[in-house]
């Protein structure tokens, strides 16, 4: 995967003023898992995301921690109650310091 | 692969080619017209539909991990040179035995036989899922039928019916004479009034179809997307000769491929027949990048699916004038119909709809696809039941593994011309790769 940290947003085509809106989010990460030697996990800094952040109308409306149990190019849904148009944020943090944003722009219809 | 006994030529031929660096040999054509026979494989091992003998002197079919290794080697494949007849009719007396309808109910059920309740509904909640290719026999007991009648009809139907589409399920030796007799007293129960249908679901005549797995091109939907997108990395990356496709193409996968798909499978004049995407990189990408990319390999299939994106959304524009795509499609469409493998079908059996055939109705269930619509343009796809992406070749040769034919390697001339075939069914209708399906 060559584009680490790409985002992709998914949201309905069709959302009116006061649903609750669906939101798929992936984003491209290796998401490093545990490593073994002699059957004791390698004490490293692994590379994988460690917390996500949702802001919707520049406010923080949601975090998620995060750990390497989750798969490689991981994949989020979740719902949110869209109440006026305005940007939706997903921001990944890594244990790199990695930051990866995507933007998702809620319109009315 | 050395320490194998080698027995034949052409195992020879390969072995000397591999050792000398060079897995391209010069085709042979059998007759003018036909394409080169055979066509040395350059598939992965699993896909090559070889046959090994083993210590006890079975025969063991090396498929892919989780398949079948039965030999069916007694019986037709789609090879061009196949001399093996159809299974003889065979109409033996029914055996004096007083037939045991619970057995007989068992064995009708039963996944690892037919199941007979693939093609016909019988009576009872617990039968799931029915399919509808064959007649209900929800009440076959009404109808008297004598049941010598009824045991021919199960021992091999061609005597009775020869365009049936039922497998000859004694005379290809799939149900023993002692079976049968077992399911014919069952049958024999199967008698009305029938109680109402308390689930829809149950009945495939009632059924509902399937909706299908979304937008097929989300990368949140389809995991296949992001294998595909994969693929730009080989895209760029030099193989052994110091050269990446990049070199040659220039501007990345989507544009330097854009619509190349559209036209495939064709006839590649320097190879002398009929290949498909898959096909032509096992040969291309080794002799320019020096890179090999053996049909069915996890880099075959995502550049494939890369490529094929570079015409997503375009019709499938092949050239059915071309007299070699004249050629193949005859011998492809002779496929098709060729009844092959312990069961006798024919890719036509389920996949058309003309004379009681059985597309558009369950097979079990699943509803059997209808060729008129075009069977290929999404293919590679997702698979959902398989977590895995297949092209259409791997979808070919698990086809007719369950009904009993040896596959042939993922890159034979038959499968290609077959699926030029199919795809001539595809023709002006977009092309949406990767495809996500159950």
């Amino acid at each position: 995967m060559a584009d680490i940290g790409l985002v992709r947003i998914r949201i309905p085509s069709s959302i009116k003023p006061g649903d609750v809106v669906k939101v798929r989010v992936l984003v491209i990460h290796p998401m490093e898992i545990v490593q073994r030697k002699d059957g004791k996990p390698v004490d490293k800094n692994y590379h994988f995301i460690n917390r996500v952040v949702v802001s919707y109308l520049a406010k923080e409306i949601a975090q998620f921690e995060t750990t390497q149990s989750i798969s490689e190019n991981p994949f989020f849904a979740f719902a949110f109650k869209a109440t006026e148009p305005g940007p939706l944020r997903v921001t990944f943090l890594d244990t790199h310091g990695g930051k990866y944003e995507g933007t998702a722009d809620i319109k009315f219809s | 692969m050395l320490r194998a006994p080698l027995r034949s030529g052409a195992w020879v031929t390969l072995a000397t080619l591999l050792a000398g660096g060079c897995v391209q040999s010069e085709p042979k054509p059998v007759s003018p017209g036909l394409p080169p026979s055979p066509w040395i494989s350059r598939a992965i091992p699993e896909a090559r539909g070889d046959v090994k003998d083993s210590p006890d002197g079975t025969k063991v079919a090396v498929r892919y991990k989780g398949w079948s290794t039965e030999d069916f080697g007694r019986f037709r494949t789609y090879a061009y040179d196949d001399p093996r007849p159809d299974i003889p009719l065979a109409r033996p007396p029914m055996p004096p035995i007083t037939g045991d309808p619970n057995k007989g109910r068992s064995l009708f059920l039963n996944r690892s036989l037919g199941p007979c309740t693939g093609c016909h509904l019988i009576q009872g909640e617990d039968v799931w899922p029915a399919g509808d290719v064959g007649p209900d026999l929800s009440t076959y007991g009404d109808r008297r039928l004598p049941a010598e009648y009824t045991f021919n009809l199960i021992h091999d139907p061609r005597t009775l019916f020869p365009q049936t589409l039922m497998p000859a399920w004694g005379a290809a030796g799939l149900l023993k004479p002692e079976e049968i007799a077992h399911i014919v007293a069952f049958l024999g129960t199967q008698k009305g009034p029938l109680p109402s249908e308390k689930d829809p679901e149950r009945d495939p005549r009632t059924r509902a179809k399937p909706q299908g797995f979304g937008d097929n091109l989300d990368p949140t939907n389809n995991p296949a997307v992001l294998r595909a997108e994969g693929a730009d990395d080989l895209w760029e990356k030099k193989g052994p000769a110091a050269k990446a496709c990049a070199d040659c193409h220039a501007g990345g996968a989507l544009s330097a491929m854009k619509g190349v798909a559209a036209r495939y499978p064709q006839y590649v004049a320097q190879y002398r027949r009929v290949m498909s995407i898959e096909d032509f990189l096992t040969v291309h990408a080794p002799e320019t990048t020096g890179r090999p990319l053996p049909e069915e390999s996890g880099d075959n299939l995502d550049l494939t699916m890369r490529i094929k994106m570079a015409a997503n959304g375009m019709p499938v524009s092949l050239d059915l004038a071309k007299p070699e795509h004249r050629a193949a499609l005859e011998r492809g469409k002779a496929s098709f119909y060729r009844k092959v493998g312990q069961r006798g079908h024919a890719c036509a059996d389920c996949h058309t709809a003309a004379n009681g055939r059985g597309a558009d109705k369950f097979l079990g269930g699943r509803l059997l696809a209808n060729v008129e619509n075009g069977l290929t343009r999404h293919f590679p796809t997702w698979r959902t039941s398989q977590a895995d992406v297949w092209d259409m070749r791997k979808r070919m040769q698990w086809c007719m593994t369950p009904l009993g034919m040896n596959m042939l390697a993922a890159d034979a001339v038959e499968y290609a011309e077959l699926e030029l075939y199919l795809a001539s069914f595809d023709q002006g209708k977009p092309i949406s790769v990767p495809g996500i399906r159950h």
